[in-house]
Parts: C-alpha cells; structure tokens; sequence
C-alpha cells in the first residue's frame, strides 16, 4: 500500500473545509432534507473515501462542491471554504466556471453514457485541455493523446480519432478520468467510478487513479456504497448515513475499529467479509425518511443497540483518536458498554495483530 | 464509403420495383382515361384502332419495355383530358417550380424560424419561452389549416393591403401564400428540435460537460443542438424534395398554378397517363429522399453502419 500515513496526511494543508452543511430539496411541494449538517475537512494530497448506502447523500454532498445541485436543490445553511471562498454562497454559472473543471473535477458512475457520440474521444477530451490549460489547436491536440497515453489507452495517437461506441466499457471510463484530468483540477471526486464495470476492469481503474492521484497531484474523493473496492485505495474514509457522516477515521481505524453501529452493520454486510456457508448479513430496516425531521440518531431506529438517548438527542462526535471520530452515544462515557457484533470484534483482533489488511 | 454505395443500390432497386408496379397497376385501369370526351362517341372498332395505336394492345412485357425505353428519354407521353395532346412534361414543368419556390421560400424560413423558436423553448424549458411556444405548437396543429388561412386572407389583405391572388409579376403576392405555408411547418420544426433537445440535454454527457467547466451556451452549442439536429436531419432531404407537391389549400386559395391537387384532378378526370406520371414522380421522391437523408444522417452520426439503421435512435 503506498499510501501516506494518517499523520502526514492530517498534518498536511485543509484544502477543502465543509461546516454544517445543510442542503434541502423541494420535491412536489415537499421539502426534503438530503444532508444534514455535514462537515468534513479534505487535506491535499489525500485519497478519502466516502461510504453509505443509496440515497445517504453521497452524490449531492459532492455535487454542492461543484455548484451541480439539481435545480430544485439549495444548500440551506453551512459552508464550503475552499481556497478562502465559501463556496456555499456562489449563485450565479459565471462564479461555478472558476471552480468546475479547474479546481475540482468530476467523474461520474456510468461511463456507457458520460462521452457525446457523436464527438471523436479526443476531441472531448481536448475540450477540456484547451478550456483549461491555455493551449489551442495541434498543442492541445498533443497534450489531449499525452493525456490519452496516461490514462492507459494504447496507441492514442489512433484512438484520438475514434467515437465513444468503438470503446469498451473499461475504456470510456478511461476517457472520462482522462477529460477529467485534463482540467488539471485540484481536487478529483469519483462518483462511483466503477459501479458499473466488471470487478476485474474495477481494480484496474483503481490503480490507475492511484497513479494519476501521484503524477496528477490530486486529492480524490471516492464516493461508493462499497467498502470493499476502496479498502486498498482510500487513506481516510467517511461513513454517511441520512445525509450526515457519523463515522471518519483513517482506513484502517474505520476497517479494523469502528464504532457506529452503523459500520458495524455496513461491514458486516461486506460479501469479502461473509463466512463460507452462512447467509450474508443485511441491514434491518429501511433508512429514513428525509422529508420528515429527524431526531435523534437518525440510525437509531435500525439499531439493535440503540439506547433511549438515540431517539432523543442527536449525539455530538466523539473522539476515539486525533484521527478518528463517530457520532454515537455508545461512545459517551456513561453508556452501557455494548459488544460489537462478533465480524467486527474478529476485525478488531486481527487490526491489533496489525496482520495484512484484506486485498 | 460502402454505407452509402449499398444505401444508393437498394434505393434503385426499390425504384424500378416501384415503376413497374406502378405501370403494371396504370394497365388495370378503365380504357376510358385514354379517350377522353370522345369514349362515348367511338365504336368498338375505332376504340381498339386508337388502343392498338398507343401499343396499349402489345404483351404487358413489350409495353413494360417500351415505357422504360420512353421514360429514359424523360418521355412521360401526352396529357389525355387534362390539357390534350400536351406533352406531361411540359405541364409538369411549370407547375413543379411554381411549387418548389413557394415550398422552398416556406421551408427556408420555417427551418430558420421553427428551430429558432424551438432552440429557446429548451433552453427556457418550463418557462414563458416555452409556454408560449407551446401555445403555438399546439394551436397550430389543432386549429384545421383552412380556418387560419382563410382568416389570414380575409384580415391580412385588409391590414396590409397585400393582394388576394398570386400575380406572377407582383413578388408581394408572395407574401401571404408563403406565411400561410410556413404556419405549420414553423411548429412542426420548433417541436420536434425541442423535443431532441430536452432529449439530448437530459443525457449523462451534458453533466459531464458542465462538470468540466463549459458554460450552459457553450453546452447547448457545441454539444446539444448538434445532436439534437442529427435525428432531424434524416427527414430534411424528403421535405425538401416534396414541395414540388405543392399545398392543396394554400394553391387553391390564392390561385397559384401549382401541382397541389394535380392528382385528384387527374384522377378525376381519368387521365391515366398524368396519373401514371405523378404517381411515379411522387414515389421516386419519396424513396430519393428516405435515401439521401440516411445518407446525411450517417455523415453525422459515426455510430451507423450498415445493419444496424436506426439503432442509434
Ligand atoms: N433533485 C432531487 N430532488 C429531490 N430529492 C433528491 C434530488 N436529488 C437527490 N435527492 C434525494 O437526496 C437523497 C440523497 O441522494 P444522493 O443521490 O446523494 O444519494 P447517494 O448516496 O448518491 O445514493 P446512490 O448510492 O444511489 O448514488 C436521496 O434521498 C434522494 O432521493
Ligand atoms: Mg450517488
């Protein structure tokens, strides 16, 4: 694992700070509250991960960053300081052009229909250098197979030419990483980068963002609903649920010693983690329901652990260490000390023997 | 290169299928449509004289191979009823380009107009562009055309004193004919590019496009409106190449010696030989146009190749 250690990384400049973010949707009269009051601080040069199931508010979180909320999306309070702006106030498509593309660059899930098709590969892929990069013409057209070359597309020169049909699956997510990085942005969201490639493409396109992530200089955020694929990749990684992260902590800490029930559950549900022959662990229950104000622990109705304090008061972070947080009551010093599941106390002893960490 | 090449074979077979059927059924016909007024006043011997005159009488074959032989010298025979004993090209002639300019001058400005319009009903989607646009759209294809053109010649010569009639020599006779063509034409535009464009701009592609830092205009430019014109542009050769139709309403109305209604009028007067003539005119263009338009829309689209027409779609 060539990752930096938790204390470079944390130790390293905030390039992103999120505070209490609060994003609201209105759906047929209806308001909807997708994130609720989320904060995060992403340092430069880190890979972090953020993990939950459908509908925790992984994709909107990230797309606020961007000023990409859907139009009947606003973010309601909080804020977003990146480079000293707070991007939480930015309103007009001229101030978002300074951001998107230039500093922070996305990729998104499906690669089948992120390309035009009727444009040839290279020249999307130009249009980003030449929005970005100040180059025109047969300069940008080098950078563009430069680019192409990078992302691990053989013969670009040949392939620069081509449509997005005369792809594969594996190969257009290539191309959208490579318009991406031709942005030159600081920092790189994955939204699911490799939901819908075939697990061996997956590991593939993971590896490779491991090397642009160094030769790029770039601080990515993988979001997924996997923890398995990003167990290799990730230094930091973020638990959401219902539109709060309630666990962060370094990869291993979130692996080998998490807190949260809801990790707990998340991890057990893990098919890496399954024992042969038993049936695989899936969370009780559904998430809630966001048009409603939640009180409390919004897990707390799902939790078999729950104590009478969780459907009360949301619970505050507890430290569990400089680099490790989660919200959760079992936390607090007057709890009742509850067992985690037996997966996660096997997990915890194998974290203590500090054995190899699952490939 | 091949796409086209075997695009342009079949068209042509399609073609000879149709000339031939359309004669074989020509053959079927009442005798009446080759006499004329006189029909009544022949005998059976004078009938059959005249019949074996036109060679009408020959084995289908030999007339099957006459008719080739004439229609490849752009020989389409005399008018019988119509005009008698005028050649049908020299009818045809004239009447073809009267259509084709009004269709053609129609066409221009609804192509410009129409898409314009439907442009801005996408990009304004939801919002008073589009709302009025949709008005229109929805007008337009409700209120039967006659209603709208008879009031546009009844206020419009009023208002602007423009002329009834279609003068050969006056160019504002022009004026309203060409409005009243356009009417519909004008929303059948703005819908369909509309439609492609709310289409295309609900794609993955354009997110990805905005996420890398394009501007909503430099989207709808480079991206959308490209796009969305490639589904259009299979239908742009057909329409163009029916105008020479001409509008059955708008000729009448405003007296332009067009071919609109040509054929009824042929037909009702049992003129076999205009029939024949229109009939094939008309369905050559229509098999001249699916073609060219498949052709356009393969230079567009890089994803069709032979076998899979349309998958794109
Ligand atoms: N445009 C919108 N209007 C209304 N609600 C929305 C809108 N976009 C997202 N939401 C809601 O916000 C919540 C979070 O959605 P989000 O797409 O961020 O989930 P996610 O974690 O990315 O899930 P997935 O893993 O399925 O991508 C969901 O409940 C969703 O229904
Ligand atoms: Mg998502």
């Amino acid at each position: 694992m060539a990752q930096k250690t938790i204390e470079e990384i944390i130790n390293s400049e905030v390039i992103l700070s999120v505070e209490d973010l609060v994003i609201k949707f209105n759906l047929r009269g209806k308001e909807l509250t997708a994130i609720r009051g989320a904060s995060l601080d992403l340092h430069k040069g880190e890979s972090l991960a953020i993990v939950g199931e459908s509908g925790s508010g992984k994709s909107v979180f990230n797309k606020s960053f961007m000023g990409l909320l859907d139009a009947n999306g606003r973010i309601e309070s909080g804020s977003i300081i990146y480079k000293g702006q707070d991007l939480s106030k930015y309103k007009t498509e001229d101030e978002w052009i300074k951001i998107r593309g230039k500093e922070i660059a996305m990729v998104f899930q499906d690669p089948m229909t992120s390309l035009n098709p009727l444009k040839t590969v290279g020249k999307q892929v130009q249009e980003s250098i030449e929005l970005h990069q100040n180059l025109k013409g047969e300069e940008a057209k080098k950078l563009a197979i430069e680019i192409l070359n990078d992302v691990g597309i053989t013969e670009p020169e040949r392939r620069y030419k081509q449509y997005p049909h005369e792809f594969s699956g594996g190969m257009r997510q290539r191309v959208v990483i490579a318009i991406a990085v031709a942005c030159n942005p600081n920092i790189l969201i994955c939204d699911e980068p490799t939901t819908a490639l075939d697990v061996t493409i997956q590991a593939q396109i993971l590896q490779l963002l491991k090397n642009l992530q160094d030769k790029y200089d770039l601080t990515i955020i993988y979001i997924t609903h996997d923890l398995g694929v990003v167990a290799n990749v990730a230094d930091r990684i973020a638990v959401m649920y219902a539109g709060d992260i309630i666990e962060l902590g370094s990869s291993e800490e979130v692996f080998f010693d998490p807190k949260h029930p809801y990790t707990w559950a998340l991890l057990s549900s893990l098919p890496q983690l399954g024992i042969k022959g038993e049936a695989l662990y899936s969370i009780k229950g559904t998430p809630p329901n966001l048009f409603k104000e939640i009180k409390g622990d919004a897990f707390a109705p799902r939790n078999p652990h729950a104590l009478k304090i969780d459907f009360v008061e949301r619970p505050p972070y507890f430290e569990v260490s400089p680099t490790h947080k989660a919200r959760t009551w079992l936390l607090d010093s007057r709890s009742p000390k509850v067992e985690p599941p037996l997966l996660i106390k096997k997990m915890q002893e194998m974290g203590a023997k500090r054995g190899d960490i699952i490939d | 290169m091949k796409y086209v090449l075997i695009r342009l074979l079949r068209s042509v077979l399609t073609l000879v299928i149709v000339v031939t059927v359309v004669f074989l059924l020509m053959r079927m016909m009442p005798i009446e449509g080759y006499f004329g007024a006189s029909f009544d006043k022949l005998d059976e011997a004078q009938k059959t004289a005249k019949l074996e005159n036109l060679g009408l009488l020959d084995p289908w074959y030999i007339q099957l191979k006459n008719f080739y032989n004439d229609l490849i010298k752009g020989d389409f025979g005399e008018s019988i009823t119509y005009r008698p004993k005028v050649a049908i090209t020299k009818i045809l002639g004239e009447k073809l380009i009267t259509s084709l300019r009004f269709g053609m001058a129609s066409l221009g400005i609804s192509l410009v107009v129409g898409l314009s319009l439907g442009v801005l009903m996408a990009r304004y989607k939801g919002k008073f562009w589009d709302k009025l646009g949709t008005c229109y759209v929805v007008g337009a294809n409700a209120v039967p055309v006659v209603i709208y053109y008879l009031l546009i010649q009844v206020f419009f010569t009023q208002i602007f004193n423009l002329p009834l009639l279609y003068d050969k020599t006056d160019p504002k006779s022009w004026i309203l004919p060409v409005f009243c063509l356009s009417l519909v034409n004008i929303a059948y535009y703005a819908m369909w590019i509309r439609r492609y464009m709310v289409d295309e701009l609900n794609k993955d592609y354009v997110r990805l496009a905005r996420a890398k830092g394009l501007k909503n205009k430099e989207i709808m430019i480079r991206h959308v409106m490209r796009n969305a014109f490639v589904p259009m542009a299979q239908y742009l050769p057909a329409s163009i190449l029916y105008t020479v139709s001409g509008s059955i309403y708008v000729e009448s109305l405003f007296s332009i010696p067009g071919t609109g209604g040509l054929l009824v009028t042929a037909i009702q007067r049992q003129d076999n030989t205009l029939v024949q003539a229109l009939v094939l005119l008309y369905s050559s263009i229509g098999i001249i146009g699916l073609m060219l338009g498949d052709i356009l829309m393969a230079t567009f689209d890089p994803r069709i190749k032979l076998g899979n027409e349309g998958g794109s779609r």
